[in-house]
């Protein structure tokens, strides 16, 4: 039973880490390409307010809207219960990836667009790969944060970690060691998760030493 | 030499919201020509640079390079750019890129683009099936890198990052990175401003040896000996206008303004 909710916490975590992820960073260029050229405006305006309306309300009810309202006709939990994180995390990511767009040198853009490459092309091999890696670390934390969040799923009534002792509990009557278990648990995958960000920043760390914020003792 | 105009510069203006920084300049600059910018802080000799490549949008006049305005916002940009090479104050080499990579990315995404294209083209019957592919353009980039590594003494360097070199290598490659498009002409934006003293004379000789190759070159700089010794012109940039221009003989000997007198006491 928990390596049931310990799989769907997981899966939860990364279908919804995939689509924060993709929406964020879309989100953060287009923020930084309006910011350069101006040529944006609108789709930036409706970033914004999308940023702001998903991070100034609790994601509990963002996920009873999904679930009970807007998926009413759709029973699979985990796929709901993604969705509304990736969406949710989208929003913090998309702030996360503009600090990373915004800690690069604009003469990037222009040596990239001074040697005849378009917006797009400088953007791609130039910008994004380091506005990425410049925000690896935050990124990787809202991600344990996810893990940890998706315990919420439980609520509306998905298996998954931290529901689990709820139900071990109503058969035992045992309270605390269930929860000390899942606690346990989530402490086991987020430390795992940890050691893996360091592996990460140590391989990045070694393309450019002067690139801030990656490089871990080095 | 021949004598025909490179880049025409007609009523060029730029502002910055109120601020006006370029008013009106109108400027030759011919093939081969050597033409350096001097000017105090402030006065668009920046700016002026930047609008020949658009870098810089001008809000009005026209750039007219190798006969076509490239001011104008309906002209695909991106094409004339390759043919003008850019060398600034803070190298801005890219910093996630290797030193050859750096001299090779433009090069390569561009011929690759440009092969997609004539494949396709190809495929319809509407044009020649293109000679090289793939693999023999990322060869033939890095081989033309490395030459340009070795003729600045730098291809043990070619697979270390842009951090770990000093001012002068990190703007030696940029200026070759520039050279490997193979430009008609380069633009350089205060090359040495940013160097350690010591690091200044191998980036000005390299310069030197462009010049004498017989590029096309506009350079703003300080650097009143050099302009002395290659510029076949020299432009007095005064108020977002070209104030005074002449021979580096007849601005630095004999200057007629009182504001150009007053510039070279304080630089000179
Ligand atoms: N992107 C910009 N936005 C607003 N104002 C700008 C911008 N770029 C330049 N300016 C202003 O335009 C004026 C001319 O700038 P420019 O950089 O062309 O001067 P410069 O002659 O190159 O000076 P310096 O010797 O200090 O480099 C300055 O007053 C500057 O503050
Ligand atoms: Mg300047």
């Amino acid at each position: 039973m928990y390596l049931e909710g310990l799989g769907n916490t997981l899966l939860i975590a990364l279908i919804a880490a995939a689509i924060g992820i993709t929406l964020g960073v879309i989100m953060a260029m287009v923020n930084y390409i309006n910011k350069k050229t101006g040529k944006l405006k609108i789709p930036t305006k409706i970033c914004n307010f999308y940023i702001t309306v998903v991070r100034g309300t609790p994601v509990v009810l963002q996920l009873m809207i999904l679930y009970f309202v807007v998926f009413a006709f759709w029973d699979n939990g985990i796929m709901i219960g993604a969705i509304t994180f990736g969406l949710n995390s989208g929003a913090y990511v998309a702030e996360i990836a503009r600090a990373g767009f915004e800690s690069i040198d604009d003469g990037q853009m222009e040596a990239g667009r001074s040697l005849g490459l378009s917006t797009w092309q400088t953007m791609r091999t130039i910008i994004i790969p380091q506005a990425v890696r410049n925000s690896l670390p935050p990124l990787f934390n809202e991600f344990i944060m996810l893990v940890k969040e998706t315990s919420i799923v439980g609520y509306v009534g998905i298996y998954d970690l931290g529901k689990i002792p709820g139900l071990i509990q109503s058969r035992t009557f045992d309270y605390l060691f269930p929860l000390l278990i899942a606690a346990v648990f989530y402490l086991v995958v987020v430390l795992i998760l940890t050691k893996i960000l360091h592996i990460i920043e140590k391989k990045f760390g070694k393309s450019d030493r002067n690139q801030g914020g990656v490089t871990n003792g080095k | 030499m021949e004598n025909n105009v490179l880049i025409q510069v007609r009523d060029l203006s730029k502002s910055f919201g109120e601020l006006e920084v370029l008013r009106s300049v109108s400027v030759d600059i011919k093939q081969g020509e050597k033409v350096v910018i001097v000017g105090a802080s402030g006065s668009g000799k920046s700016t002026l640079l930047r609008c020949l490549n658009c870098l810089e949008d001008p809000t009005g006049g026209e750039v007219i390079f190798e006969g076509v305005d490239i001011a104008d916002p309906k002209v695909d940009i991106n094409i004339h750019r390759q043919k003008m090479g850019m060398v600034f104050q803070q190298f801005n080499l890219f910093n996630n890129k290797t030193v050859l990579e750096n001299i090779t990315v433009a090069p390569i995404i561009i011929r690759s683009k440009q092969l997609r294209r004539d494949k396709w083209r190809a495929f319809f019957k509407k044009g020649e099936k293109p000679t090289l592919n793939k693999e023999q353009i990322v060869a033939e980039e890095k081989e033309k890198a490395m030459k340009l590594l070795e003729r600045i003494g730098l291809e043990e360097k070619a697979d270390v990052y842009p951090s770990t070199l000093s001012g002068g290598q990190k703007q030696r490659i940029a200026i070759v990175r520039a050279l490997a498009m193979n430009p008609k002409v380069m633009l350089f934006d205060e090359p040495t401003s940013a160097l350690d003293p010591e690091m200044v004379g191998e980036v000005l000789d390299l310069m030197k040896q462009l010049a004498n190759e017989g590029m096309t070159m506009v350079i703003v700089t300080h650097e009143m000996g050099f302009a002395r010794e290659v510029a076949d012109r020299v432009l007095f940039m005064d108020g977002g206008v070209i104030a005074e221009q002449g021979s580096p003989e007849e601005v630095f000997g004999s200057p007629k303004s009182e504001r150009l007198k007053s510039f070279l006491a304080k630089v000179l």
